[in-house]
């Protein structure tokens, strides 16, 4: 019976490319059936993607660096960096708030190229060069703030930047929203974004075509290191205080995000459109949770299966891509 | 060494996707003889060698061991009926020992279910010893020279009963001295009863070496012959094939008055490249062949770049030029079509524009001062050389991936057409394209040509530097040994340059 066995391969790779935006809208359809007046309303529409847009920041940047073809795993410990050396830059050293700013983002731009270095010069694994380097920061981390939050001094010029709204709509989704355009021109309609994609479709036809493949790797770790910081210092912003672990939790819900995404619209592919809907799958799961009071295990159950489900429908995809 | 062969083979077929690699071979190695095997690459050895080795399933006709028809299964089974295949990249595991080598695969257990070392050394160390291995078998293989680790294949083999070794190229990365001992183990295991498959390119050895020759030639056995009743002559021409077909091409004089765009003095790289010096017109199509191993892709990996020379120089147009990466060397104006099309040409996955313009996205800026691509120049760029090159794709949005081999080899070399370089590199370009396909790539390096490119084309194929070369140089071990100009390039003067073996080396 080919027939039907055809039709099922091609209903499955619709699966595989359409269904993270279907989970998406059928997670949406339940929250709203069971509760009617928390869940669709314009006021928690606009919180989800307030949470969304630090994830978002933080996810954009890491798919740049899987694009070229290379794991990131530093950016949730940059950005709990990012965080702490931002309030303790302004609180402590007395700094000006865009200059601490402005140095922080150079400071994750730093880890980015260390990564980089470090992966195309002395060729160790994406995988354990960025989870050495992580390590590193979290000990930079605590040797600049000895563990101990960072919450006397710091002003509400700081805090405000992610509490602020303009015409109702919080800063952190504005910011997030210009980022995504810009990360979306670069990667898709610029020579730079082209050079990112081939590196990552195949580094060997790159090289021979004439680019610097070496270049482009910390290019892209550059990006996620720069991304992660601006999530840090947004982070420290909202919760007017820089803690030590407080950006580390975004590590998983990045990747989850990142390969949600490659599974959605293209064949396991990554790109920023899938990553934005990654995150809106995710952050729509914890809003979801958050209503119904789910205790807080619920959603390390629900990041990790994610997670799972991710990786694995992003293989599904290409899986049938091939076919 | 005479009575019923031990392996028989019989109108042997296989196809892989559109290209019959076996068109009909027959083949029969009796016991305790050495039996050469010797053809053009793409004439099929590799593929009867799959076959008897059990990785690939024929499409039609016959296997018998001992007269008995096989249908082999798997490589397991291969071994079993005492079938022992060593590749040319010797399928050893560097960080084991020698040891462990041998025994990969067929361990001795103890009776708790461990190794049983002691045994194991028990068993190998007399065939260790027949075979003349002198080195410690505790020794890291990654530590041991090519002989001794063809040494270890051998023992490997003799260990697990094998009535049949077939050996690949075994000399190529062998001196003089080390070959010499590999013969006479070859011999010795013939006395013993072993049948041994001796596949090499290396004429002189065959005649030297082995009791009947098979000759393949296009997927066919076209001569098998008692050695004795050869000569080096007749060998050749059954590779070769008759006459070779008229060429429409005709070749452009060489004029040593005109002006080399590329110049290249005394380049030496480790032992592949040897002090090789020549000159390169513009508008010239110069072949660059020799066998697998001769240095020609060494050769041309320096000139683009991909590789350092240990020493030399070279000029491209009066200036000094010494690339030191590939984009250097298209900066200068050179484009490079690599021979692997899918792992190092091609970009998988990705559109027909995406691949035909990634070598040239500067040019795709909106403005100099603003780096967006502007989509639809890049369309008309991406349109443009597809239908320069005949491109057949349902769009230039199609994945490149859906594309004929012949498609995807036009849109490789196509990325470096709107950039006109000076240049063009083609490492075997129409290795796995069809007879229409070849054609009309051949026309497109013609027509580059005219417009004034300079364009090196590396070949294995006898044939096609015929139909394509003003100017063919051959290597072999390093070093040109020869130049073809005009009508002396032909399909014999190329086979008979290659085969010759340079006075140093002997």
């Amino acid at each position: 019976m080919p027939k039907p066995a055809s039709q099922n391969r091609i209903a499955l790779s619709l699966l595989a490319k359409y269904g993270t935006i279907l989970g998406l809208f059928i997670m949406a359809g339940i929250f709203s059936v069971l509760a009617p007046n928390a869940f669709p309303t314009f006021g928690n529409f606009l919180n989800v993607l307030n949470q969304a847009s630090l994830s978002m920041i933080i996810a954009g940047g890491l798919t740049v660096a899987v694009i070229v073809g290379e794991l990131d795993l530093s950016v949730g410990y940059a950005a709990s960096y990012a965080g702490v050396l931002v309030t303790g830059l302004i609180a402590n050293q007395g700094l000006p708030v865009p200059l601490a700013i402005i140095l922080v983002l150079g400071c994750g731009g730093l880890i980015g190229v260390v990564n980089g270095l470090i992966v195309t010069k002395a060729r160790v694994n994406s995988v354990i060069a960025t989870l050495g380097i992580g390590t590193v920061v979290v000990g930079l981390n605590f040797a600049y703030s000895t563990g101990a939050p960072i919450v006397a001094g710091v002003p509400d010029s700081f805090t405000q930047i992610a509490l602020g709204r303009i015409w109702g709509v919080p800063n952190d989704v504005l910011i997030m929203a210009l980022l995504v355009t810009v990360l979306w021109i670069l990667v898709e309609r610029t020579p730079i974004g082209q050079s990112i994609q081939a590196v990552g479709a195949n580094p060997v036809a790159a090289r021979l075509c004439g680019i610097r493949v070496d270049r482009i790797k910390i290019l892209g770790f550059i990006i996620a290191g720069v991304c992660a910081s601006l999530t840090g210092i947004l982070l420290a912003s909202s919760l007017g205080s820089g803690t030590t672990g407080a950006g580390d939790s975004y590590l998983l819900a990045a990747f989850a995000a990142v390969f949600l995404g490659s599974a959605t619209l293209r064949d396991g592919e990554f790109h920023i459109l899938g990553t934005c809907i990654g995150v809106l799958i995710i952050a729509v799961g914890f809003n979801g949770l958050a209503i119904f009071g789910a205790a807080t295990f619920y959603q390390y159950l629900f990041q990790g299966v994610i997670l799972i489900l991710a990786v694995g429908l992003s293989s599904l995809s290409r899986y049938f891509a091939e076919k | 060494m005479s009575g019923a062969p031990f392996v028989s083979v019989r109108e042997l077929q296989k196809h892989f996707g559109g290209i019959q690699a076996l068109k009909g071979v027959d083949l029969d190695i009796l016991p305790g003889e050495v039996h050469g095997l010797v053809g053009a690459n793409g004439a099929g050895k590799s593929t009867l060698i799959k076959v008897l080795a059990g990785v690939e399933k024929p499409d039609a006709g016959s296997l018998s061991i001992d007269g008995v028809e096989v249908q082999l299964s798997g490589s397991q089974q291969a071994a079993d009926l005492g079938l022992s295949f060593i590749h040319q990249e010797l399928n050893l595991v560097p960080c084991w020992n020698a040891l462990e080598n041998i025994m990969l695969g067929a361990p001795k257990r103890t009776r708790v279910g461990l190794i049983d070392w002691r045994a194991i050394r028990a068993q190998v160390q007399p065939v260790a010893d027949k075979v003349g291995i002198q080195f410690p078998l505790n020794a890291p293989v990654a530590k041991l020279s090519p002989a001794e680790k063809w040494l270890i294949s051998i023992c490997r083999a003799l260990v697990r009963k094998a009535r049949l070794i077939s050996m690949d190229e075994p000399t190529a990365s062998l001196s003089i001295r080390e070959s010499e001992n590999l013969f006479r183990i070859v011999r010795a295991l013939a006395v013993e009863g072993v049948a041994v498959l001796y596949v090499s390119h290396r004429l002189d050895e065959i005649m030297d070496l082995c009791h009947r020759v098979t000759a393949f030639r296009d997927g066919r056995s076209v001569m098998q012959s008692e050695r004795k009743t050869l000569t080096r002559k007749q060998l050749l021409e059954a590779i070769v094939g008759g006459e070779a077909p008229v060429s429409e091409h005709h070749p452009i004089p060489y004029d040593s008055s005109r002006p080399p765009l590329l110049r290249v003095s005394e380049l030496v790289s480790g032992h592949s490249v040897r002090e090789v010096s020549f000159d390169l017109q513009k508008g010239e199509v110069l072949g660059l062949t020799g066998l697998v191993g001769s240095g020609r892709t060494e050769l041309v990996r320096i000139i683009f770049g991909a590789d350092q020379p240990d020493s030399g120089t070279m000029m491209l147009e009066d200036r000094a030029y010494s690339p030191r990466s590939p984009a250097d060397a298209v900066n200068f104006g050179v484009g490079f079509v690599p021979e692997e099309r899918r792992a190092e040409g091609l970009f998988a996955g990705k559109s027909v524009a995406f691949n035909l313009t990634i070598a040239n996205l500067l040019d795709l800026r909106i403005q100099p001062w603003l780096p967006l691509l502007d989509g639809r120049r890049r369309a008309g760029m991406a349109k443009e050389i597809g239908s320069r090159l005949r491109v057949k794709a349902s769009s230039i949005d199609t994945l490149v991936d859906h594309l004929s081999g012949g498609n995807q080899q036009k849109i490789v070399i196509g990325k470096w057409l709107v950039r006109n370089p000076k240049l063009l590199i083609l490492d075997e370009p129409s290795r796995g394209v069809d007879v229409g396909a070849r054609g009309e790539i051949h026309r497109i390096i013609r027509e580059l040509a005219a417009q004034g490119m300079s364009v090196i084309v590396i070949s294995s194929e006898a044939e096609e530097l015929p139909e394509l070369c003003d100017r063919v140089l051959v290597m072999a071990e390093g070093k040109i040994v020869q130049e073809l100009r005009g009508n002396t390039i032909t399909r014999d003067a190329i086979v008979h340059a290659s085969y010759h073996r340079t006075a140093s080396a002997v």
